[in-house]
């Protein structure tokens, strides 16, 4: 199973200041797998996938990508980012570009792409999520939905070897959070390995492979979908699926 | 006002020269301090602490102190340097070079805080998804933030930009022959001071509004490709 590890988490350990959000995660993440972290706000499941693509930068333990320490002073963070797709909750659409350059401009300026290459590309996977007539709008005229479906073309653009979703449907109306979520469901029924940290409990049920409960900087729990959302073993699990379950 | 008309027929000539010289001083000065606001706008914003410290200490010094003290300053510190003799559309080099060096480093300290401010004004987001891209801190900054700040930028610079051409008027004082200093020659031959300020009055502010006009426009035609 070794060569199938994509992160490869040894004591992950992040502070800001005195705060210590992340106290010692230990995790292997393998190609394929759709993990999805749940847990109440502020236990650390934003930051935890953060550090994953080195935004946050880890304050201890190790990460390794492929094999590669990508804490080590010679790992360059912007090629390692290029194998992680992210997908932020505000999902952070470069304002200055219209939908078609939103996906190109990566292309473009990291892969050294040709502008037509490129294009085509784009306009594949935008048609791919139904937004392919967008190509020339720019984020401001755009929905909700339709800013979050972009802001996943832009990230698999690179080809990922792994997506990074922060909540991504938490920003989003009530009515968006649907076509969202299916563009996610149809990536993880491909094969596409990702990490979604989300709220949305019925998601989670049905695409994870593996959910992560994260409570207090540490994964409290870990199972399959099946385990954590029918039988929680651990009373932290229990009570935060009593409160986010059972809502009318 | 048939005196203004009067005194401005009779000596237009000290007039028109005289703001000659303020245009040139202050283009070439509003071209050096957008170039030293660059600068130190790069310096301020850079992780490597030392060089942020000096960008943070110059714009303190440059915004605390009057402009005057430092251009006498400016004027004496710097004696040491030998000018180009000559003249350049009526303007003595040696005496117009230091001038044109303390205007540009006392803007520069302006539009350094301008263009920060834009800068930091752009959602970090922004910065964040493009670094999610793969792109390096440069590639960022010039492809998606840079692009979005100017718009914030703009119309602030303007303010510092017409700011500058008023402020150009304190050159008098090292005897440089600019609107004012003219606007004084004027003023001791005819014995009516009222009437020569209000004709300075109208040379600049036609300046202004000329410079506004085009600064306008240019901002226009940004918001037309950008939305």
């Amino acid at each position: 199973m070794n060569g199938n590890v994509l992160f490869d988490i040894q004591g992950l350990k992040k502070n800001f200041g005195e705060v210590e959000v992340l106290k010692g995660i230990d995790q292997k993440i393998e190609k394929g797998e759709v993990v999805v972290v749940i847990g109440p706000s502020g236990s650390g499941k934003s930051t935890f996938i953060r550090c994953l693509n080195l935004l946050e930068e880890p304050t201890g333990g190790k990460i390794f990508f492929e094999g590669v320490d990508i804490m080590s002073k010679e790992t360059r963070a912007n090629l390692h980012r290029e194998k992680v797709g992210m997908v932020f909750q505000q999902f952070n659409l470069f304002n200055n570009l219209s939908v078609l350059d939103n996906v190109t401009v990566s292309l473009r300026k990291v892969k050294k792409m040709p502008e037509q290459q490129a294009k085509d590309k784009a306009m594949a996977l935008l048609a791919r999520v139904g937004l392919a007539d967008r190509a020339d709008s720019y984020p401001s005229q755009l929905s909700g939905g339709q800013k979050q479906r972009i802001a996943i073309v832009r990230a698999m653009a690179l080809d990922p070897d792994v997506m990074l979703f922060d909540e991504p449907t938490s920003a989003l109306d009530p009515e968006m959070v649907g076509e969202v979520l299916k563009v996610i469901r149809d990536l993880a029924s491909e094969g596409v390995t990702m990490v979604v940290v989300t709220h949305e409990m019925g998601f989670a049920r049905n695409v994870a492979t593996r959910v992560l409960f994260m409570d207090g900087g540490v994964i409290a729990e870990e199972g399959t979908p099946e385990q954590i959302f029918d039988h929680p073993q651990n009373p932290r699990t229990q009570d935060f699926l009593s409160k986010v379950i059972n809502v009318i | 006002m048939s005196t203004v008309a009067n005194i401005f027929a009779n000596y237009y000539q000290y007039f028109l020269r005289g703001t000659r010289t303020t245009i040139v001083v202050s283009l070439v000065t509003v071209f050096f301090g957008a170039l030293v606001g660059c600068v130190i706008a790069l310096l301020r914003i850079s992780k490597f602490k030392p060089l942020s410290a000096f960008a943070k200490l110059y714009i303190t010094v440059l915004r605390g102190t009057p402009l005057l003290v430092q251009l006498y300053i400016v004027y004496y510190q710097l004696n040491f340097i030998h000018y180009p003799s000559g003249q350049f559309l009526g303007v003595e080099l040696a005496r117009v070079i230091p001038c044109i060096i303390a205007l540009s480093l006392n803007s520069g300290a302006y539009v350094a805080e301008i263009i920060r401010a834009g800068i930091q004004a752009v959602d970090f987001g922004q910065t964040e998804a493009a670094l999610s891209c793969g792109m390096t801190y440069p590639q960022c900054m010039w492809n998606i933030v840079l692009p979005q700040a100017i718009k914030n930028i703009l119309p602030a610079i303007g303010n510092e930009f017409v700011t500058m051409v008023k402020e150009t008027s304190i050159i008098q004082y090292l005897g440089i022959s600019d609107l004012m200093y003219n606007n004084g020659i004027v003023v001791t031959s005819t014995y009516n001071p009222l009437p020569c300020y209000y004709i300075s009055a109208l040379i600049y502010l036609t300046l202004n509004i000329v410079l506004g006009k085009g600064l306008n426009i240019f901002e226009m035609r940004l918001k037309q490709s950008e939305r």
